[in-house]
C-alpha cells in the first residue's frame, strides 16, 4: 500500500509537471515574438531582406513546373469535380489563367481542395502557392491572416435564399428566423449584423460544408441560408427543379470582393499572379477572345495590343517587344487568351449556365467595375 | 581447461548493456527534442515570413459572429465567446457524465441479470454500441435521427402538451425567476437532506434499527424544494409553438440534444461493460453472506455489492469520464457551439489558428486534470486501507 501511495503521487506530480512545461512553452513562444514586435522596422526588414534571399514563390513555382491552386471540390459554378476527376469551375479557371501566364502550360496546376476553415492555414504554411476559393477580401484578412490580395475575380454580395413555399419575399419579414451558413466565412459576421441592424434577432447556427447545410435546410431546421448570391445561384442550380422549388431574395447587403490571394511579403509573385487576372480583364477590353487571339496577333497594327500579346512593336529603332519587367513572359497574355480565354469567355463557361447576370462584373465601359491599368 | 575460458574478460563499455540502454534513451530524447525544435523554428520562420499574430492579442477584438441561444453581441470580445464555448463543454460534460453513468450502471446489472429478456437486450446493446466509431454514430444522430426522424416545427411533436419536440430543437417547461436564487435554494436544500440523513445515520448506529437515511434525505429534500417554490412565489413556463420557432419554457439545441444522447449511449456502453466487470470482481462469498442473512436482492445488491463494486470500477470510470469530455469536441461537426467549434469559426474570421488552438487545447488539458483531480479523490476515498 505505501508502495502504492508513492507510485500515485509521482504520477501526480509528474502530470503537474507535464502541464507547467506545456504551459512554459507556450508563454515563452508569446514572450519570445512580443519582443520581437517591440521593434517592427527592424523585423521588416530582415523578413523582407529573407524573403529576398530565400527567393520568391515565383522562382520556386517555376522550378517545380506546377502552380499548387488552392481551390474547393463542390461549389458548381467556381470548382466542381467532373466525372473525369478535373475541377471544373470559374475558380479552377482562373488557376488556369495563373499557370498559363507564369508556366506558359494552363495544365501545369496542381488543384489542392481546401476546407474553408483551413485555407488561410494552408496559404501560411506554404501548402499552397495561391489561393483561388471564392474568399472575401477583407481589411482583418489582409493584416492578420498574412495574406495578400489581389485584383478581385468576382465582385459579390450576401444575400438570402429560402424555400418558395416557405412565405417569406424579404429578409424584413424573416423575424426570429434560423439561418445556416457555411462556418469560417464573413457570412456569419454580415448575417449577425444585418440580423441586428434590422432587430430581426437571427439564430445563426454555422456548418463545416455545404452539404450538411444543405441537409438541415431541406429537412427545415433552417429558415434561410445565407451566402454569396453567385454561390446560392451555383447551389440552386445544382439542386433538382431548384429555380422554382428555392428563392433568392432581393436583397444584397454586403460586399464580398472574391479576389485570389497569396502570402505576404512576396511582391515578386503577387505581381506575377495579379497581372495573369489582370490580363484577362484587359483581353476581354480589346476583344481578344481564345478563338481570334492568333489572327488578331497577325493582322493588327494597334500597338496596345501589340505590347499586349508580347507581339513585336514596330518602333523607330527597329522592332521591339515590351518586357515591363513583372519576371513573367513576355507572351504571358498570349498563353493565358489563347489557352483559357478572357475574361467574358470564362463568366460565360461558367456562371452564365448558372443564371448569373454580368452585373458589377461587366467592364468599367459597360456598366461594370472591371478595370485593368494599362499594359505599357 | 584454460584459466582463460573460466575467468570472464572484462566487457568493453560499448558493449556493456547497461550503458547501451543509457545510450538508446539519451539518443531518442535528443531526437524528439531536435524534431519539436525543427518544427518551433519552421513555425518561426513561416509567422516571420508573414504579419501572422503570435499572441494572444486577438482575445480582444469583436467576436464579430453570434451563438444560438446565448445573448452573445457580435460587437463583444472573442474572449466572452470562448467563456461561452468551455460553458457549453463544461454543459455537455455534466449532463453526460451524469446521464451516461446512470444508464450504464443499469445496463451492466441488466446484463448479469437472471432474466433471459433483460440480459440479452443488455448484451445487444453493448455490442452494438461499443463497435461503432463515435464520429459515425454522432453524425447518423444528427442527420438521420434528429433532422430526419423528428417532425418539422409545423407539425411539432407536443407530448402532454408540455415539451415541443421538433427538429428545430427540443422545448421543456422551465421555470420563471431568478435561477441564481432557485440554485442557491435547492443547494441549501440538498445540504440540510445531507444532514437530517447523517443524523438518522446516527442514531440507526446506536439503536440497531434500519437507517433509511436516503428515503428520509430525499424526502427532506423534497419537501424544502417544493417549500421554496411556494415561498418564492416560482411559476412554470410551459413552452409553445410560435409561427417558425417556440416561445415559453427552455429550448434545448437540436445539436446539443444530438450531442449528450451520442455521448451518452457510446458511453454507458462502456460504462456498462466496467460496471458489470466489477460486480463480477466482488468476492463471491460477499453476496453469499449477504444471503445467509436475509437480505432481499435489492438489499443485496445496493447495500453489499454495488458500494464494492464502485470501489473495483473508480478508476476505469474515470478514463470514461474524461473520454466523453474530450469526445464533446466532435460537437464541432455537427454545428454545437462547444469550445472547438468557437475556435475554428474564431480562427476562420481571421483570429491566428497558432495562438488559438493552442489556447484550446490548454483549456481541454486543465479540464481534463481538473477531472482526474475530483476522479482521484474520490478514489482515495473509496479505497480499502489496508495496513
Amino acid at each position: 500500500m505505501f508502495l502504492h501511495e508513492r507510485g500515485h503521487v509521482k504520477s501526480k506530480s509528474l502530470s503537474v509537471l507535464a502541464v507547467a512545461s506545456a504551459a512554459a512553452l507556450f508563454l515563452a513562444g508569446c514572450a519570445s515574438t512580443e519582443g520581437e514586435t517591440t521593434t517592427p522596422a527592424a523585423t521588416e526588414t530582415t523578413t523582407t531582406t529573407t524573403t529576398e534571399a530565400a527567393g520568391s514563390l515565383l522562382d520556386s513555382v517555376i522550378a517545380a513546373g506546377s502552380v499548387r491552386c488552392g481551390t474547393r471540390d463542390a461549389l458548381p459554378g467556381f470548382a466542381v469535380l467532373n466525372d473525369a476527376g478535373e475541377h471544373v469551375g470559374f475558380d479552377s479557371d482562373f488557376c488556369r489563367v495563373i499557370a498559363a501566364a507564369v508556366l506558359g502550360d494552363a495544365t501545369a496546376v496542381e488543384m489542392i481542395d481546401l476546407e474553408t476553415a483551413d485555407r488561410f492555414t494552408a496559404l501560411q504554411s506554404g501548402a499552397i502557392d495561391v489561393l483561388v476559393r471564392n474568399t472575401t477580401w477583407t481589411a482583418t484578412r489582409d493584416g492578420s491572416e498574412g495574406a495578400n490580395f489581389l485584383q478581385p475575380t468576382f465582385y459579390d454580395g450576401q444575400g438570402m435564399m429560402v424555400t418558395s413555399d416557405s412565405g417569406y419575399n424579404t429578409i424584413a419579414a424573416m423575424d426570429g428566423a434560423i439561418i445556416c451558413v457555411a462556418k469560417g466565412t464573413t457570412t456569419e459576421g454580415n448575417a449577425a449584423l444585418e440580423s441586428s441592424r434590422l432587430g430581426l434577432d437571427w439564430e445563426i447556427r454555422s456548418f463545416d460544408e455545404t452539404d450538411l447545410i444543405l441537409e438541415a435546410f431541406l429537412a427545415g431546421q433552417c429558415d434561410g441560408w445565407s451566402s454569396d448570391v453567385s454561390q446560392l445561384t451555383g447551389l440552386r442550380s445544382a439542386y433538382p427543379n431548384g429555380s422554382e422549388a428555392l428563392t433568392i431574395l432581393p436583397e444584397v447587403f454586403s460586399k464580398e470582393p472574391l479576389a485570389p490571394a497569396v502570402l505576404d511579403g512576396d511582391t515578386a509573385w503577387a505581381q506575377a499572379v495579379n497581372w495573369a487576372i489582370l490580363a484577362t480583364i484587359q483581353a476581354e477590353e480589346f476583344g481578344i477572345t481564345s478563338a481570334n487571339v492568333d489572327s488578331i496577333r497577325d493582322t493588327t497594327e494597334d500597338v496596345g495590343i501589340l505590347r499586349f500579346l508580347g507581339a513585336e512593336v514596330p518602333g523607330s529603332d527597329g522592332a521591339a517587344v515590351l518586357d515591363p519587367n513583372l519576371s513573367l513572359p513576355t507572351d504571358f497574355a498570349y498563353q493565358v487568351v489563347k489557352q483559357v480565354g478572357n475574361y467574358g469567355e470564362i463568366f460565360a463557361r461558367h456562371l452564365t449556365p448558372l443564371g448569373l447576370d454580368r452585373g458589377l462584373n461587366s467592364l468599367w465601359n459597360a456598366g461594370g467595375i472591371l478595370y485593368a491599368p494599362p499594359y505599357r | 581447461m584454460s584459466p582463460q575460458l573460466s575467468t570472464p574478460s572484462k566487457v568493453p563499455f560499448y558493449r556493456d548493456i547497461r550503458t547501451l540502454k543509457w545510450a538508446l534513451q539519451v539518443l531518442a530524447l535528443l531526437a524528439v527534442f531536435a524534431l519539436l525544435y525543427w518544427l518551433y523554428g519552421n513555425y518561426q520562420e513561416n509567422v516571420a515570413k508573414s504579419s501572422i499574430q503570435t499572441d494572444l492579442r486577438f482575445l480582444d477584438n469583436p467576436a464579430n459572429f453570434t451563438i444560438p441561444g446565448n445573448d452573445l453581441d457580435q460587437s463583444q470580445p472573442v474572449r466572452d465567446a470562448f467563456v461561452e464555448g468551455f460553458l457549453n463543454t463544461l454543459r455537455v460534460a455534466f449532463i453526460g457524465v451524469a446521464l451516461a453513468t446512470i444508464l450504464g450502471t443499469l445496463i451492466g446489472i441488466a446484463r448479469l441479470s437472471k432474466n433471459f429478456m433483460v440480459r440479452t437486450l443488455g448484451t445487444v446493446y453493448v455490442e452494438l454500441v461499443r463497435n461503432l466509431p463515435l464520429l459515425l454514430l454522432l453524425t447518423f444522430m444528427n442527420l438521420a435521427v434528429v433532422l430526419q426522424a423528428f417532425p418539422r416545427i409545423e407539425n411539432a411533436w407536443l407530448p402532454l402538451d408540455l415539451f415541443v419536440v421538433s427538429n428545430r430543437g427540443i422545448a421543456i417547461p422551465w421555470f420563471i425567476g431568478s435561477p441564481a436564487q432557485l440554485g442557491i435554494g435547492i443547494l441549501s436544500a440538498a445540504l440540510i437532506a445531507f444532514v437530517v440523513a447523517r443524523v438518522r445515520i446516527r442514531q440507526a448506529d446506536k439503536s440497531g434499527k434500519q437507517d433509511r437515511a436516503w428515503l428520509f434525505g430525499i424526502i427532506t429534500f423534497l419537501v424544502l424544494v417544493v417549500l421554496i417554490w411556494l415561498l418564492f412565489g416560482y411559476g412554470w413556463e410551459l413552452p409553445y409553438v410560435d409561427g417558425r420557432g417556440t416561445t415559453g419554457g427552455l429550448r434545448l439545441d437540436p445539436s446539443f440534444f444530438a450531442l449528450v444522447a451520442s455521448l451518452v449511449i457510446y458511453t454507458s456502453s462502456h460504462i456498462a461493460e466496467i460496471v458489470r466487470g466489477s460486480i463480477l470482481a466482488v468476492s463471491r462469498g460477499q453476496g453469499e453472506a449477504a444471503d445467509a442473512i436475509a437480505l432481499t436482492g435489492s438489499q443485496k445488491m445496493r447495500l453489499i455489492i454495488l458500494p464494492q463494486a464502485f470501489r473495483i470500477a473508480m478508476p476505469a470510470l474515470g478514463n470514461q469520464y474524461l473520454n466523453l469530455i474530450k469526445n464533446s469536441s466532435l460537437g464541432a461537426t455537427i454545428s454545437y457551439f462547444e469550445l472547438t467549434q468557437i475556435a475554428q469559426i474564431t480562427v476562420g474570421n481571421g483570429s491566428p489558428a497558432v495562438p488559438a488552438f493552442s489556447l484550446t487545447l490548454l483549456v481541454y488539458l486543465a479540464i481534463s486534470l481538473v477531472t482526474s483531480l475530483i476522479v482521484n479523490f474520490f478514489n482515495r476515498r473509496l479505497a480499502l486501507v489496508e495496513r
